[in-house]
């Protein structure tokens, strides 16, 4: 966000209406998501809007099993010039997840960069780790009770 | 599939229906509920053995409230950018494919389901044909 516009002035603008957000449910216990690239856990909320902070973190899955960090550069220097504007690292999918968790909480908290969003970048990291294993086939469902059993077992022999 | 977060117990104070006074007498009163605004209605003077009139107290506790027996909420799902949402939120919320969706499509979205580890509410639909 160019750094002539307060966060708080962008807040207030997309917090009700955005082309990011999803809605679900009734009014009263309504859930609230948020599409941007740069949300950690994808609630709509001022923590983690990438857009209204200067500084924000995004954890997305890269292609062929790799993940990527993405950081927001320096607002004044780069907040005219969307296209400089991030930082993106790609880790390799044959890095140790822990090798990956450290380097992304290096990144995001202990250059006190956003040292709030640590936990929820490294657990995204996570997530996005643990989905892109190999998914193993749903067994089977085996019949349940005396009846089904019998009826299985006499299809197969009659059959 | 994650299982749901865990949970204090889901109560239900109630599971019978509220039904219309006097609905079980005429056929065209409907068993929908309208509460009874007569000047001498017993049901609506809460005179002992009459059906009882739903009321706030009925309502279920805040933290389990539109939870499902697994403990997951619904969250409906159209397309696999919507299940993407859900990646940090396994644990609570499982996903519902709107009942539009083609099979083809719900098939690309059970997949991705399966990969996110978020469970589906209807994984059945559209998908298994009779044979």
């Amino acid at each position: 966000m160019s750094s002539n516009v307060s966060s708080d002035l962008v807040w207030a603008i997309t917090r009700n209406n955005s082309s990011y957000i999803v809605k679900r449910g009734p009014i009263k216990d309504q859930i609230i998501f948020t599409r941007e690239p740069l949300s950690l856990t994808n609630q709509h909320t001022r923590k983690h809007s990438g857009l209204v902070n200067e500084k924000a973190v995004g954890v997305q899955a890269g292609e062929s099993g790799n993940v990527v960090l993405i950081t927001k550069r320096n607002a004044e220097k780069h907040g005219n010039k969307p296209a400089s504007l991030y930082n993106i690292t790609t880790f390799n999918k044959h890095k140790s997840n822990r090798k990956i968790y450290s380097a992304i909480a290096s990144a995001v908290a202990k250059k006190s960069y956003r040292a709030d969003l640590r936990q929820a970048a490294v657990a995204r990291a996570s997530a996005i780790k643990r989905s892109q294993k190999p998914v193993k086939a749903t067994p089977e469902s085996k019949p349940r009770g005396v009846k089904a059993k019998k009826a299985a077992e006499g299809g197969v022999s009659s059959a | 599939m994650a299982a749901a977060r865990k949970h204090i117990p889901i109560v239900k104070k109630r599971t019978k229906r509220f039904n219309r006074h006097q609905s079980d007498r005429y056929k065209t009163v409907k068993a929908a509920w309208r509460k009874p605004k007569g000047i001498d209605n017993r049901v609506r003077r809460r005179f002992k053995g009459q059906a009882v009139m739903p009321s706030i107290g009925f309502g279920s506790n805040r933290k389990t409230r539109h939870m499902m027996p697994s403990g997951h909420k619904a969250f409906l799902v159209q397309n696999t950018s919507d299940l993407d949402l859900l990646l940090m939120h396994n644990k609570t919320y499982a996903a519902e494919i709107g009942h539009a969706v083609s099979s083809r499509k719900r098939i690309e979205i059970i997949a991705k389901a399966k990969t996110l580890g978020v469970k589906v509410t209807n994984p059945k639909g559209r998908i298994t044909t009779d044979a």
